[in-house]
């Protein structure tokens, strides 16, 4: 009889039998990994699903981060998450980028790897920020290469995130659903589905966030964010710095309806609170995968 | 019909833009859509604002104490400056502002805190410490079964974390008493002298040291690479009754050598 490889297992069969950790594969409610935590999660073990870790923050030759990270892998699956692969250059890819993130995928066999459609830079140059694209067919042949080139680099699927945006450019040709639809028909990549960011987006442009979510592939959609936003007025602004909204809440609910208990992560960047606080989003995250389950 | 990277490369150039030169702002505002309430050029500004914000939080996450010491208004408007002139090359904020203290040196409003490119050296030494390789001691046991005749030719090894830092004021004084943990006296005499030091990491735990002149030359020397006849030969030129042979093992205690090589 075949091996049945689980979806998330790296792609070759050596892999799942060499690893050197337990577990791998991903379920429930995860939370974003950041390093006020560390000591507390090393200390207390939490229940808590898995972590997602944001692979730049680990890009350095070692010290304190690789060595903490290595020390939650012992005892976590996770995720590797990025903000720097700039997918959306109109110039190409960075390779040291690349290899630097190959190398932390292969040492610590995270679930998934995840980055943005945005892009980043252009000519080599950093504004380290998710900047929008204009969602043209020239931009889709040169997403659609960059993910190809990734994943081939990598030798496993990427997963491919929604951005939050607060502009959107006139030469847009398509909505950015039906980019990210045409992207994952094109590349084969998955979806990482933020559902925060459907909001916050559709709330700054004025689309529907649900015909959003119907338009999604759903059997691409691997993961979900949720985080919360600011409110600026004029314009919803994605600080990743508070408890989930309530209307991303219910937003999630329809997602889960249609996408089915997906891997969930709280995700918290700006003025990081008590773990417990992350946990209490994360059970109610639980609650709401349970419901669907049910 | 503009191109992706046309696009790109004016977006790029609006965010570092002057605010009354706003040529290629304008010229990128025509191809953003307004919303009720926001005109193009207000949906750009939130990104603009968003990218300015981030560079000055990686700057002052690296340099806190030059935060500290100017104040945040100062210090972002340090930053701004400095972004206009330094392009990030890396995807890892974590390499932004290496160059920051030669800008501080000829930023002209810094004219009378004379120690704080001084400052800003030690902090970038101490953020390159903080993320260098993992590294073991030396192997004492290979280094004591050096053949006699290969001494000569055996290259000693900072560790990889160490930079060597000098300055005329007591920047380590002045580094201790703007930690965030810091209790005591923060008054420092600008007065009180120099120091020399080696800012590196044992293990994961972040050192400076302070050297006495004698360390600082021969940790010098030693970091150029030369063999140790060649390291010798420089030190005696300098300070004939240098005791090198009692001074090396001390270095090597400390932690301060790391490793060795022979060089053939
Ligand atoms: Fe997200």
């Amino acid at each position: 009889m075949e091996p049945i490889l689980p979806e998330s297992a790296p792609c070759f069969m050596e892999d799942v039998i060499l690893s050197r950790f337990k577990e791998i594969e991903i379920s429930g409610a995860g939370i974003g990994l950041r390093s006020q935590h560390y000591q507390q999660i090393l200390d207390n073990k939490p229940n808590v699903h898995w972590f997602e870790a944001l692979s730049e923050n680990y890009f350095g030759e070692g010290g304190l981060p690789l060595y903490h990270l290595e020390k939650v892998r012992e005892h976590y699956p996770i995720t590797l998450h990025g903000v720097g692969m700039s997918l959306g250059s109109a110039t190409s890819l960075n390779t040291n980028y690349l290899a630097k993130l190959k190398r932390l995928v292969d040492r610590f066999e995270p679930a998934y790897v995840s980055d943005h459609l945005a892009w980043v830079s252009v000519n080599g140059k950093y504004l380290h920020d998710l900047l929008p694209l204009p969602y043209t067919e020239e931009a889709l042949t040169i997403v659609a290469e960059h993910v190809i080139q990734v994943q081939d680099f990598l030798g496993r699927t990427l997963l491919i995130e929604n951005p939050a945006s607060y502009l959107s450019f006139n030469n847009s040709e398509m909505t950015e659903w039906e980019f990210i639809g045409e992207l994952s028909k094109k590349t084969d990549c998955h979806l990482l589905i933020d559902v925060n960011n459907i909001h916050v987006s559709a709330i700054n442009h004025g689309f529907s966030a649900i015909e959003y979510i119907d338009a999604i592939p759903s059997e691409r959609v691997r993961e979900i964010h949720l985080a919360g936003y600011e409110d600026h007025d004029t314009y919803l602004f994605d600080t990743h710095g508070h408890r989930v909204h309530p209307p991303v809440w219910d937003l999630y609910e329809a997602a889960l309806e249609r996408f089915g208990p997906v891997p969930t992560l709280i995700e918290w960047d700006t003025d990081i609170p008590e773990f417990s606080v992350l946990m209490e989003e994360a059970a109610h995250s639980d609650a709401l995968l349970e419901k669907i389950l049910s | 019909m503009i191109t992706l990277q046309q696009l790109q490369e004016l977006f790029y150039t609006s965010v570092f833009e002057h605010g009354s030169e706003n040529h290629t702002t304008s010229k990128l505002g025509h191809y953003i859509n307004e919303t009720e309430g926001l005109s193009s050029i207000d949906h750009f500004n939130i990104y603009k604002g968003s990218i300015t914000a981030s560079l000055n939080r990686a700057l002052r996450e690296i340099y806190p104490v030059c935060n500290r010491l100017t104040g945040d208004n100062f210090f972002n408007a340090m930053g701004k400056e400095y972004m206009r002139n330094t392009t990030s090359r890396s995807a890892d904020l974590a390499n932004y502002g290496e160059d920051f203290q030669n800008f501080i040196a000829s930023f002209k409003h810094t004219e009378n805190l004379t120690y704080l490119p001084d400052v800003a050296n030690l902090e970038w030494a101490w953020h390159r410490a903080f993320h260098a390789a993992d590294e073991s001691s030396i192997d004492l046991a290979a280094l004591g079964k050096v053949p006699e005749a290969d001494k000569p030719h055996i290259v000693f090894y900072l560790p990889v974390s160490a930079s060597l830092i000098a300055s005329e004021f007591p920047i380590q004084h002045i580094w201790q008493v703007n930690q965030s943990d810091f209790e005591g006296d923060d008054r420092v005499d600008l007065n009180e002298g120099g120091i020399k030091l080696l800012v590196w990491r044992k293990d994961y735990t972040m050192r400076i040291d302070p050297l006495d002149d004698v360390e600082w030359c021969m940790l010098k020397e030693i970091g150029t690479g030369h063999t140790f006849d060649t390291v010798c030969t420089h030190l005696c030129k300098h300070d004939p009754v240098l005791d090198i042979e009692k001074m090396l093992p001390i270095l090597v205690q400390r932690g301060w050598i790391s490793s060795f090589s022979i060089d053939d």
